[in-house]
């Protein structure tokens, strides 16, 4: 489902967020990312995304080669795919029901459909009072939860989010966790998660990869977090 | 292409919203830009009620122009009558070769010179057949002209004189000058309008990138400012609009429908004034139009 071939990614200021980096994931995997601050998770998710061109390398999701993929139809291959982004990245003009819906709206569905998912997705990402709410007058984890929303609305074959449990307390992570495990075993949905959080990857054990300065350090099924001496 | 038409449709709502938004947060541009759409349509406006009557003083003109042939007095048959037609037409340029008997000549003289040469009908009508020869380029007509006298049974041939021809081709260099002044006003206009939605793009750059990630097309995020350029434009061309509609119909009442004679009659205020303030709304929308399109594929593909 998600594969990267020895890709590296550096930036014009002569970082390298990433150095080649070799993953498979199969579909209907649930696979943490795990590493330091500036290790390169954000920079992984860009470029599953599209947002980012691998330096050298390829990035293959879903069969699409991403790196490759023209300006104009990077967006709709964004309609496979579900992202949490770290910095929630909601449209401030519109309310939460608004911004859940307009992610429907753009791939087509009809008005009765996308209130009828926009509901069912606010019930879930327990947001059902807040839907008039604009992003501003919203928590940071409320709007970590919409944008969670968001990213689930369309049943997306793969669910890429970073650090989607960043601002929640331990017990609403572990909501936001068993969600996403649900989706995962219900849809099958390929999860890929960016996470700090070492006390959940703890509790819910699942593959492991760990990044730090740009390389893949540890890959391990049913892992744990790893900790540094 | 059907189903994406739909989601046009849907979605119009959506579209017609953050233009509307995006104009009033850029109100001061908008109204920059509006101004010079203004300015052009003005103008633009001016010199189509001339262009257009010109064209009609010049249609009125062309169409008086003749050339007067006048035969040999030889010529008095039918037959030969018939033969100099068939050659005068023959001659490229000439629409058409209208025949004036000698008695038809003596009665223009007549009408022309007064009653007192009207002892010479019968006769003794020392006058000779003739032609009037009209042109379809009237400034061609000296060529067309000579080539006639050249022909064996044409005693002379003459038209109405060089003022007239200088006047046509007057005018016609005049339209030429307008089209390039207009085209300069409009690549203008087309440049503020351009402006101001770059301006609406960059102010709503994050929103575009927020867009692009729940899978809106490249089509889906152009078309507000599109919406939005076209409204500029419109809104420059609402006042040359009324301007024209008020301002001619008050030239026309006060030159009483008419430039001094009845050759120069002025177009009709109806559907005249109609016409121009179409052009001017069309116009107004495919200036904006096409500054959105500019600054859309210009400054849309910065980021993926
Ligand atoms: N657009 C950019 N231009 C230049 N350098 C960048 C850019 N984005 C990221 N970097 C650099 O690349 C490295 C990796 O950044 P990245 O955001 O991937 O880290 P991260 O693992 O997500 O960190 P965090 O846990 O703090 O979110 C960092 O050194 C960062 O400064
Ligand atoms: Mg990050």
């Amino acid at each position: 489902m998600i594969l990267l071939e020895n890709v590296s990614k550096s930036f014009k200021n002569g970082v390298h967020a990433l150095r080649d980096v070799n993953l498979y994931i199969e579909e209907g995997e649930f696979v943490y990312i795990i590493g330091p601050t500036g290790s390169g998770k954000s920079t992984l998710i860009k470029l599953l995304d599209g947002e980012l061109v691998p330096t050298r390398g390829r990035v293959v999701v879903a069969d699409t080669d991403v790196g490759k993929l023209r300006h104009s139809k990077v967006p709709l291959y964004r309609r496979n795919i579900g992202v949490v982004f770290q910095d929630f990245r909601l449209l401030p003009e519109l309310t939460v029901f608004e911004n859940i819906a307009f992610a429907l709206q753009v791939i087509g569905l009809d008005k009765v459909t996308i209130r009828r998912r926009v509901r069912e997705i606010l019930e879930l990402v327990s947001l059902e009072d807040k839907a008039k709410s604009f992003p501003r007058e919203l928590s940071g984890g409320q709007q970590q939860r919409a944008t969670i929303g968001r990213a689930i609305a369309n049943r997306p074959r793969v669910l890429i989010a970073d650090e989607p449990t960043g601002n929640l307390d331990p017990e609403k992570s572990q909501e936001i966790m068993a969600l996403l495990e649900k989706i995962n075993i219900e849809q099958n949905t390929t999860i890929l998660m960016v996470t700090h959080d070492s006390n959940l990857v703890d509790m819910n054990k699942k593959r492991t990869i760990a990044l730090e300065e740009g390389y893949i350090v540890a890959d391990i099924q049913k892992g744990g977090y790893i900790h540094h001496d | 292409m059907i189903p994406y038409m739909m989601n046009f449709f849907k979605s119009f709502p959506f579209h017609l919203k953050s233009a509307g938004v995006s104009l009033i947060r850029h109100f001061v541009m908008t109204l920059s830009a509006s101004s010079a759409v203004m300015i052009t349509c003005i103008l633009l406006s001016a010199f189509l009620m001339i262009v257009g009557n010109v064209n009609g003083f010049a249609d009125n003109i062309e169409g008086d122009i003749r050339i007067h042939v006048v035969l040999n007095d030889t010529i008095q048959e039918e037959e030969q009558i018939a033969q100099s037609k068939n050659e005068i037409e023959q001659i490229s340029g000439v629409l058409e070769a209208e025949f004036s008997s000698k008695d038809n000549e003596l009665k223009l003289w007549i009408e022309e010179k007064g009653e007192i040469f009207s002892i010479y009908e019968g006769e003794d009508n020392p006058l000779n057949h003739a032609f009037f020869v009209s042109v379809n380029d009237s400034e061609r007509i000296e060529t067309i002209t000579n080539q006639i006298k050249e022909l064996e049974m044409v005693d002379d041939a003459m038209y109405g004189g060089d003022s007239i021809t200088d006047l046509i081709s007057l005018l016609n260099t005049v339209r030429f000058g307008i089209v390039i002044f207009m085209t300069l006003l409009g690549l203008l206009a087309v440049f503020l309008i351009s402006n101001t939605i770059k301006m609406a793009i960059y102010s709503r750059n994050n929103e575009i990138m927020i867009m692009r990630n729940v899978g809106a097309t490249n089509l889906f995020i152009k078309i507000p400012f599109m919406i939005e350029g076209m409204i500029i434009g419109m809104i420059g061309a609402i006042i040359p609009c009324i301007l024209t509609f008020f301002g001619y119909r008050y030239l026309f009442m006060a030159m009483n429908g008419q430039l001094f004679t009845n050759v120069f009659a002025l177009q009709p205020i109806w559907p005249f004034t109609f016409e121009i303030m179409c052009i001017l709304m069309i116009g107004g929308a495919l200036v904006g139009l096409l500054g959105a399109l500019i600054s859309t594929t210009k400054y849309l593909h910065w980021r993926r």
